[in-house]
């Protein structure tokens, strides 16, 4: 093996798993706010892809227009879930929140098929096929954007949460009571983390819809994004960045030594294994702060 | 939805350990037994072996997930790989020339092996963790399923069952099946009727609850646990194994991936978790509705006169099968079987005070 | 019971016998009636369990997080029937309650735990102008200003909960339990602290104690609360003269140890 495909293995690798950042980053947001694991990224994420689409392609409208706009319905959708749903579930066990957060997932995707159908479309953002070369190594013109609008969101949010709204949520994710009881509107702030989280998986959705085409798979990336935000620690964005950066080089190298032996398609194994062995070995991941109970 | 303070009170251990609290549901599980003994010949064949047999069959794997779920308390995601780790070594065996009731209990026990595996992760974290470690584990297997043609049947990825026989006799027939179907599904509703009434019940429910707190009681929280994965994947793998058996006919891996996890959840979660008749009308209720959704959406355009395409027809049920979910968890997070003895409840203070006696 | 009977208009609370219910079944307090003078500070005393916390929640409606409902009576703050009010809009009216436990958030420096209770319509100049202020109370809290609040040690943490609380510009604080778990020395410099914002803005305060020798210090007036019932309300000093009070809560009477007085009080409980 020589260096340069390494190189080239281990630089396109961190590219893609800063395209999971993406959706590591909308489960920490509500993770953070409310401690809700939402199982429906994959599901938001395909539907912000497919909402669009039905502006730009449906609609003819240009993808600056398209693009903003589904980003304000996708807010409003993720503050309607929260309302709608979520809310009233407060105290319940675990169980049940997931399972709501499955079948939030399972309609989504149905309701967003039925209207749009299945069949692969692609966003056409504008960015050329052709490989960028630096140096020696090939490497994909989108992931690189992809990766340029992960890291911006990754900047944002950091500045978000010093202003004073951001401390605000913050401290809902500390301690609900005491947020309360100085005039914190709690239902609000979860509200708005949700909301926040289905804007990225706009963002997401268009940009993984250049990649791989909008369709159902782009719910699947649900398992890698929750892998990334496990291993990254689920109320941590900065753990969200450098796990999608470990995870995507362990994804590529690893696959690269292990499809010989496999017979391809070693990614998805890797992806489970890194997740099992990081809940056995380091719950809490590498940034997270919630030590979680053991018995 | 709605609470009653009603229902019945217990005086003495012995009152409180009775399989049925009231007589009534006695009478009426009598009564369900016998119309399920002779479901054949009331019900026509076509329905009886499309409806009625897998109803039933999903209804075991309800209540297999409930005993580790609803009982003990721990999330299981990952519950229909464990189902066709039963399926695919019951299968194999069977192919070998093991007879089928070895067969399915080396699926079972096969089953049990692989589930413990599950519990050893619940030995080390629990809730949310534990759901995505089981989620994964899931995902191993679909991954081993799929990529190993040895397990799998040959390139295919589908493993032709032997014909299906008890005591060296083949059965084939509609009725047959049914019954070996209805007798498993029997078999599991006693065992979990009697666990509720047994130590390992109590300490199961102890360890849901608090699982330190049950340790400082003297349960063994570890040991109750593995006992939990352990049992419910003997059913698991069983019922696994039958699924194929009586109904598939074939195993393949689609047939175990991580939306029948969520299915049989959604089956015991709908139903009502730790709820047994529940997990019956769980099943019914997942199982029933995509066809009814679609009849019902058929009928609608047919009626406003709207063209619906091939592709939403096939995405409808869907929908609709989240928001079934969705509703349920909103209107009744305690499911069909809390609905269910909260009726009963209110119709035994009038008109049916006798029942109670 | 003695009630108080001067004119409504100089109390900036009033509870009319009010009831809370938990889960729709609990009883937790029945017809607890308590009245705060604008600018006043009173001191609700009693056992664990006696409903002060529950009483104190109605008032903020904090009680809402705990599935619990204020199931009769009224409860009015500045001549305004409050009862139907949200939380945050509460404290935007000017009630402010320091939890029990000093919940202060841990993973968030003392300075964002201030800005944090700052009202939105709040402008920078005054957040900063306010937070200046709390640390002059608190010049421990200034030093300590960047560290996490999780660190802090239990008297900065209760410190900084009664700062954020101030935060939020509130005319009628309530104070859960801040002496809980603290020095003797941190409990004077806090009631001092206490009793010198009292002095110099007005402030109301409504404190719920079980350390009663402290408290009594400070207020003007007390009520004694027990089993979600007032079955004492007058002065500080006279409560201070009272002889039930001296054995029970106190400390005084015959000399009696410690281990004693808990056993009686318990009893007395018990019959009553």
């Amino acid at each position: 093996m020589d260096w340069i495909f390494l190189s080239e293995l281990t630089v396109n690798g961190a590219l893609t798993g800063l395209l999971y950042s993406l959706v590591a980053i909308g489960l920490v947001l509500i993770y953070k706010s409310s401690a809700v694991p939402n199982l429906a990224q994959g599901a938001l994420t395909m539907t912000g892809a497919y909402v669009v689409l039905a502006f730009s392609h449906n609609l003819g409208w240009p993808l600056w227009v398209a693009i903003p706009l589904a980003a304000v319905i996708m807010f409003l959708l993720g503050m309607g879930i929260e309302r709608v749903a979520l809310r009233r579930l407060a105290g319940r066990p675990i169980v049940m929140i997931l399972m709501m957060t499955m079948g939030i997932d399972i309609f989504l995707r149905g309701t967003t098929l039925a209207i749009w159908g299945g069949s692969s479309r692609s966003v056409n953002l504008g960015v050329s096929y052709d490989p960028f070369f630096l140096g020696d190594m090939l490497l994909s013109r989108i992931h690189i954007v992809g990766a340029a609008v992960a890291i911006a969101l990754f900047v944002g949010f950091l500045l978000f949460f010093r202003t004073r709204l951001g401390i605000r949520l913050r401290a809902i994710s500390d301690d609900y009571l005491a947020s309360w009881s100085i005039g914190i509107s709690v239902e609000r702030g979860v509200g708005l983390s949700w909301g926040l989280a289905s804007v990225v998986a706009v963002a997401t959705g268009v940009i993984w819809g250049e990649v791989q085409g909008v369709d159902q798979s782009l719910s699947v990336l649900l398992l890698k994004g929750l892998t990334v935000a496990v291993l990254g620690g689920l109320d941590s964005i900065v753990g969200a960045i450098v796990a999608g950066i470990i995870l995507g080089i362990l994804e590529s190298v690893g696959a690269d030594f292990l499809d010989p032996f496999v017979g391809g398609g070693s990614r998805d194994l890797i992806v489970a294994a890194v997740l099992i062995l990081t809940v056995m070995i380091r719950p809490h991941g590498l940034f997270g702060r919630h030590d979680i109970e053991r018995v | 939805m709605f609470y009653r303070l009603s229902g019945v009170r217990h005086n003495s251990y012995a009152s409180d350990s009775k399989m049925f609290n009231i007589p009534a549901d006695r009478n009426a599980t009598v009564f369900f037994l016998l119309l399920g003994l002779a479901a054949p010949f009331v019900i026509p064949s076509l329905y009886l072996n499309s409806y009625v047999l897998p109803w039933l069959i999903w209804t075991a794997a309800a209540l297999g997930l409930n005993l580790v779920t609803g009982w003990a308390g721990q999330l299981h995601l990952g519950y229909a790989a464990v189902m066709a780790v039963g399926a695919y070594s019951a299968v194999h065996a069977a192919k070998f020339g093991v007879p089928w009731e070895f067969a399915l209990l080396i699926g079972g026990l096969a089953s049990s092996v692989i589930g413990s595996l599950f519990a050893f992760t619940a030995l080390r974290v629990k809730g949310l963790y534990l759901a995505l470690t089981t989620l994964a584990m899931q995902f191993v297997m679909d991954w081993v399923l799929t990529h190993s043609p040895a397990i799998a049947g040959g390139s295919h990825a589908s493993l032709q069952a032997p014909t299906f026989a008890l005591l060296g006799q083949k059965i084939t027939s509609d009725a047959g099946l049914y019954y070996v179907a209805f007798g498993w599904c029997v078999l599991v509703t006693i065992f979990m009727l009697n666990l509720k009434r047994t130590g390992l019940g109590r300490a199961l429910v102890a360890v849901r609850e608090k699982d330190f707190a049950a340790a400082i009681l003297g349960v063994n929280s570890f040991y109750y646990k593995v006992v939990a994965f352990a049992a419910s994947a003997f059913i698991a793998g069983i019922t696994g194994a039958l699924l194929v058996a009586t109904f598939y006919f074939l195993a393949a891996p689609e047939q175990f991936t991580v939306s029948v996890s969520i299915q049989v959840l959604a089956m015991v979660i709908i139903g009502g978790l730790g709820s047994i008749i529940g997990s019956y009308f769980g099943a019914a209720l997942i199982l029933l509705m995509p066809g009814v959704v679609n009849q019902i959406f058929g009928w609608l355009a047919n009626m406003l006169g709207l063209e619906l395409g091939i592709e939403t027809f096939a995405h409808i049920p869907n929908a609709a099968y989240g928001a079934l979910i969705i509703i349920f968890l909103m209107v009744e997070p305690l499911g069909l079987g809390k609905l269910y003895a909260n009726i009963r409840d209110y119709l035994m203070i009038w008109p049916f005070d006798q029942l109670k006696k | 019971m003695a009630q108080n009977d001067s004119n409504t208009k100089d109390m900036i609370l009033s509870l009319n016998s009010i009831e809370v219910l938990y889960d729709s079944v609990l009883l937790a307090i029945k017809g607890v009636s308590v009245e705060v003078p604008r600018g006043g500070m009173v001191a609700l005393l009693g056992s664990n369990g006696a409903g002060k916390s529950t009483t104190l929640k109605a008032i903020s409606g904090l009680l809402k997080a705990e599935r619990g409902k204020v199931s009769r009576g009224e409860i009015k703050f500045d001549g305004k029937l409050i009862g139907d009010i949200l939380p945050q809009d509460r404290v935007a009216l000017g009630i402010c309650h320091v939890i029990e436990g000093r919940r202060v958030f841990d993973h968030l420096t003392p300075d964002e735990n201030l800005e944090a209770a700052a009202p939105i319509s709040m402008s920078r100049a005054k957040i900063k102008s306010e937070k200046e202020r709390m640390y002059e109370y608190f010049p421990r809290l200034a030093e300590r200003k960047s560290a996490q609040s999780g660190y802090l040690s239990g008297g900065e943490q209760q410190m900084l909960a009664i700062g954020r609380a101030l935060m939020t510009q509130p005319r009628l604080l309530m104070l859960d339990e801040p002496s809980l778990g603290l020095a003797p020395f941190l409990v004077a410099e806090i009631f001092g602290i206490i009793q010198r914002i009292n002095k110099e803005q007005g402030l109301s305060v409504l404190l719920v104690e079980q350390n009663a020798v402290a408290a009594l210090e400070i207020v003007s007036h007390g009520y004694l609360i027990e089993n979600g019932r007032v079955v004492m309300h007058d002065t500080a000093g006279a409560l201070k003269e009272n002889s039930d009070i001296q054995e029970f809560y106190l400390g005084g009477g015959e000399g009696k140890n410690f281990h004693e007085i808990k056993h009686y009080s318990r009893r007395k409980r018990w019959l009553s």
